[in-house]
């Protein structure tokens, strides 16, 4: 990060090195009223495979092998699914695979218009259809930073749809979904090319808290229906695995059942969970 | 680097005691500041935190981050006497050493976490009135 030396060259005295020397801590009253919120707490897909990048330079090509969406009535599969989708579309767009994108894309309009967020000749649903649209522009023009915002904005616009249809049980669940296959896509390369450095990026407890706070938040149907309670099962259970001490890189074998565990999840939400 | 302070002097970044144009809201400044960013290969994140903020009473936001990233915290506010502060903090509530980019109404605090995981943003302003703000963030 060099900018404040070329801006301090240029004689511009803004920026500065604010060095933790002197600075008080937190208090436990100012963390506890630390706001959480989904639409920033939660890192994309795309900031996670970012710092897969710096450390391991993943050949995204061979790793993308998108998950076809699922036939079933079901609302909170067809959430999770689209959260899927969603960490397909920055996959592919690593993967800079323009028809990929195109085609995560179809993917996500159709299950939109599944969950009824995108109806026929409605004024409110051109924003989602048009979302649709610039990322095949932006996949046929090769513009995949500008993608991979759209990516994110398309999903945000998911979630404010389903806000105001009365649907806000389902926002979590696309959050899970993302979360849940691009870990499983991280925590896969990782175990397979294990260095301290890229099992940093695995040491992300508080997500999984929120997820499992999230989905334990559900009302009580929802919650104890077989797919959110397997979901909320395993992510117990690799709680343990990315809460290590003293910020330690996830060991190999945590980054191994990570990606098992992660694998069964995304394989659970394509199927629908145990019958 | 240079196309970044061309940027912010253009944008009327530079210039802390500029009123903003009518149209501007805390929103539109801040990914002002932040596009700075973005011209040096920083994406930013379509979410956004927005309230409202005292002098004294700062706020505090959770985020995640990945070991690997670079990141700014860009925040506006459209008061053009308030002076706004951006710092982090890790997991434990510890400060964490950050770059900041300070000019009255708009500030921006540049972090590379060592480790992932969860740190905490602060928000702080400095003089003038309970005001309206904005925070986004972008990475690379």
């Amino acid at each position: 990060m060099s900018i404040r030396c070329d801006f301090l060259a240029a004689g511009l005295a803004v920026f500065s090195a604010a060095l933790a020397m002197g600075a008080e801590a937190m208090t436990k009253e100012q963390m506890q009223s630390a706001i959480v919120s989904d639409s920033i707490t939660i890192p994309t897909p795309g900031e996670f495979f970012s710092a897969m990048d710096e450390h391991g330079h993943p050949n995204w090509t061979q790793m993308f092998s998108p998950k076809s969406s699922v036939n079933t009535s079901s609302r909170e599969q067809m959430a999770l699914m689209l959260g899927v989708l969603v960490a397909d579309g920055y996959l592919a767009a690593e993967a800079q695979d323009g028809q990929g994108v195109k085609n995560t894309g179809k993917e996500i309009i159709n299950l939109t218009k599944k969950l009824g967020l995108v109806r026929e000749n409605d004024e409110k649903s051109k924003g989602l259809l048009s979302r649709g649209t610039s990322l095949v522009a932006f996949a046929e023009n090769n513009d995949w930073s500008t993608l991979r915002e759209e990516l994110e904005a398309t999903q945000n616009e998911v979630k404010l749809s389903m806000i105001e249809q009365k649907d806000k049980d389902l926002v979590i669940l696309v959050t899970v979904g993302a979360w849940v296959r691009g870990t499983q896509v991280a925590a896969e390369f990782i175990s397979k090319n294990y260095s301290a450095g890229s099992a940093g990026v695995l040491r992300q407890p508080a997500i999984v808290e929120y997820l499992i706070s999230g989905l334990g938040g559900l009302p009580e149907k929802l919650r104890e229906g077989p797919l959110i309670a397997e979901l909320r099962q395993k992510l117990g259970s690799v709680l343990p695995l990315v809460q290590t001490k003293d910020r330690a890189p996830v060991s190999p074998e945590a980054a191994k059942e990570l990606a098992a565990t992660m694998l069964a999840l995304v394989n659970a939400i394509s199927e629908g969970g145990r019958k | 680097m240079k196309k970044l302070i061309l940027f912010l002097c253009a944008a009327g970044l530079l210039s802390a005691q500029d009123a903003p144009p009518p149209s501007a809201t805390p929103r539109s400044r801040a990914l002002e500041l932040a596009g700075a960013f973005a011209n040096d290969g920083y994406k930013i994140r379509d979410g956004f935190w927005a309230g409202t903020l005292e002098p004294g009473k700062p706020q505090f936001l959770a985020v995640n981050l990945f070991s690997g990233n670079e990141y700014w915290f860009s925040a506006a506010v459209l008061t053009p006497a308030a002076k706004l502060s951006v710092a982090l903090f890790d997991d434990s509530g510890r400060p964490v050493d950050v770059e900041v980019f300070q000019d009255g109404a708009a500030a921006a605090a540049g972090f590379v976490p060592a480790a992932s995981g969860k740190y905490f943003v602060k928000l702080g302003l400095v003089g003038g009135e309970k005001t309206e703000f904005c925070l986004v963030y972008s990475y690379k």
